[in-house]
């Protein structure tokens, strides 16, 4: 005869018990708070920092210090204040998506993802124009900083962490340098550069001012992934005969190879919605623009800036119009990236 | 044919001192390692043993302030030699580590032809490579259905095995064991200490040890290592197994084996 398996585990009886003392808890402070924001005329903030949380953190340390004593006590306050601040950050990413969203998706039609700027002015109905060109030129120019800083992003990881040269910490430090740069000021170098050997604004030079920016978080996070690897499995290559190369590429780099992909994410995250940079370097395009050599070529970013400034409304909403598609266009980047990734990795496992 | 077992070969460590920095952690040990023979190396801790075995097949020059004296010969040829490199070292001369390390984004079948694929080797006869190098691991009857699995899904005794039968696929002349029952059950052991005792027949094996019941059941030849208050390593004791363990001619070999320090 077996034993049935019981419907709670142990381990949850004391919290079931705690639940209600848990819901008092929690829900006065906030009925209080709200209470004092309908009879007074106070400020929301004001009420949220000096009443809320205050009362929040006083009633969770009593309950805590109840229940587990001094260990309770900490336990609370340190869990009032993580959740209220993981609040904070998750109610301000949700309002930024919310105001995006419902905003801009008025400026949403078919014709919208895929005319170009040409006809339009700043009084154009939302009947006609689009931002086609601007979708290609964020991935043209995307595409081709890619280009350059992934190779060079993973060499510098792959330096950083495979070598035995002497001089790492200072190019580690370079690298955080750079990962600190400004982005007007990479737009600004292109600018002088192209001023100096007489170029025009193009495709090519934003990708060019882009390079630095992507370049250190690439390389910094890679780096990271790879120092992951357990020095065993280089051993384990490298006893069977193989070539520092062959063990690197066989057997460290697949070992790292969700790390890599991230660190190729974040860079493009990095550089997808840079606009200083770009205004500087490829100027506002209108028209589609598939020549990356030359001519100035439209981003999503200096889309957005340019009818955000604007006073007509219907210019402020092909702004927002701009922002939802590059949320769109980041979400199916990031999206389809993992999914790549990740179907090789469980067709293997399921073969 | 990469299959069929080669002629084993001996090995003979002469004059080894070995420094990390300015630090000499090894003088003047001198071992042959005679051919389908087992020698074990015994010591406490921090004596050199694993050093001493990670300079027979030039892992020892991956440590980045290692230094070396004195000669390795593998069949009268110095492995330190100026005409040899240390890749093909290790490709003659095998080894398998403390904690098992099979590569973990590759498939247990990937991991046997592994050592093949990473010296650049061609692969003929896949299947028959992976089936003799798992029978002679004695693993092949546990894994035989589940040859694309990830490497990982095995136990940890099964990941060990699967490690030696990945350095017997290169067929080796010299197998280094760096004391590879030391994070395994009992049973796990006894399976690794037979297979020792069979692959003995096609290689010379030297195996670093901490437990002295397993050097009396599978070596051979035993040497003994001590290091005392910070005088570098040196080997206090070579010979016959039986004669190290029941009539050793030095003192502290007797202390040792007997279990009055270390």
């Amino acid at each position: 005869m077996t034993t049935p398996r019981p419907t709670i585990q142990p381990w949850s009886r004391q919290v079931r018990s705690m639940r209600s003392s848990i819901m008092v808890v929690a829900t006065l402070p906030a009925l209080l708070a709200i209470a004092i924001l309908m009879l007074t005329q106070w400020d929301f903030s004001v009420v949220l920092l000096c009443v809320f949380l205050p009362m929040q953190v006083v009633a969770g340390a009593v309950l805590g210090a109840l229940s587990f004593g001094k260990r309770g006590l900490k336990d609370a306050i340190l869990m009032v204040f993580a959740v209220f601040l993981f609040s904070m950050v998750f109610v301000l990413l949700l309002s930024v998506l919310y105001s995006v969203i419902s905003t801009g998706i008025g400026a949403l039609s078919p014709h919208f993802f895929y005319e170009n700027n040409r006809y339009v002015n700043t009084t154009t109905s939302l009947d006609y124009g689009g931002v086609g060109h601007a979708i290609l030129g964020t991935l043209e120019i995307v595409l081709i900083a890619s280009i350059i800083s992934v190779p060079l992003g993973l060499a510098l990881a792959i330096y950083l962490t495979q070598s035995r040269a002497k001089h790492l910490a200072v190019i580690r430090t370079i690298v955080q340098a750079l990962s600190g740069l400004p982005s007007v000021v990479s737009g600004l170098f292109i600018l002088a550069f192209m001023h100096f050997f007489m170029l025009q604004p193009s495709g090519l030079m934003g990708a060019l001012a882009l390079f630095p920016l992507m370049l250190p978080t690439i390389a910094r996070v890679a780096e990271e992934s790879l120092k992951l690897v357990p020095p065993d499995l280089r051993m384990g290559a490298l006893a069977l005969g193989a070539p520092n190369y062959r063990a690197f590429f066989r057997v460290i780099l697949p070992a790292a190879k969700t790390g890599i992909v991230t660190a190729i994410l974040l860079g493009l995250a990095r550089v997808i919605g840079e606009t200083a940079p770009l205004l500087l370097t490829t100027t506002v395009g209108n028209i589609t623009n598939f020549n990356i050599f030359s001519g100035a070529i439209a981003t999503l970013p200096t889309y957005i800036y340019s009818f955000l400034g604007s006073s007509y409304d219907v210019s402020q909403l092909r702004a927002w119009g701009g922002a939802l598609v590059l949320l769109i266009l980041v979400a199916v980047l990031f999206i389809s990236a993992r999914v790549l990734t990740r179907k090789k990795s469980t067709k293997r496992k399921s073969k | 044919m990469q299959t069929s077992p080669q002629v084993a070969s001996t090995l003979s460590a002469q004059d080894i001192n070995v420094w990390f920095g300015d630090r000499h952690v090894l003088q003047d040990v001198n071992l042959v390692f005679p051919a389908n023979q087992v020698t074990a190396l015994i010591g406490p801790s921090g004596c050199g043993k694993s050093t001493f075995l990670r300079t027979l097949n030039r892992m020892h020059e991956l440590i980045p302030s290692a230094g070396l004296a004195g000669s390795v010969l593998l069949d009268g040829e110095d492995i330190y030699g100026a005409n040899m490199n240390a890749v093909d070292v290790r490709v003659k001369i095998g080894m398998v580590f403390q904690k098992p390390n099979p590569f973990p984004t590759m498939s247990i079948r990937e991991n046997i032809l592994s050592g093949l694929k990473l010296s650049g080797r061609k692969i003929v006869n896949a299947d028959e490579i992976v089936e003799t190098s798992l029978r002679r691991a004695s693993i092949w009857t546990e894994v035989r259905d589940r040859l694309n699995d990830q490497a990982l899904s095995l136990s940890g005794g099964q990941q060990q095995r699967l490690c030696i039968a990945r350095s017997l696929a290169m067929n080796p002349e010299v197998l280094l064991m760096d004391e590879p029952c030391s994070a395994l059950d009992p049973g796990s052991t006894r399976r690794i200490e037979s297979t020792i005792e069979e692959l003995s027949e096609s290689m010379t094996i030297v195996i670093v040890t901490h437990n002295m019941q397993q050097a009396q059941r599978v070596a051979d030849q035993t040497a003994f290592f001590l290091a005392e208050d910070g005088n570098p390593g040196e080997v206090v004791e070579f010979g016959a197994t039986e004669q190290v363990f029941n009539l050793p001619v030095d003192a502290r070999t007797n202390d040792y084996v007997n279990g009055h320090f270390g």
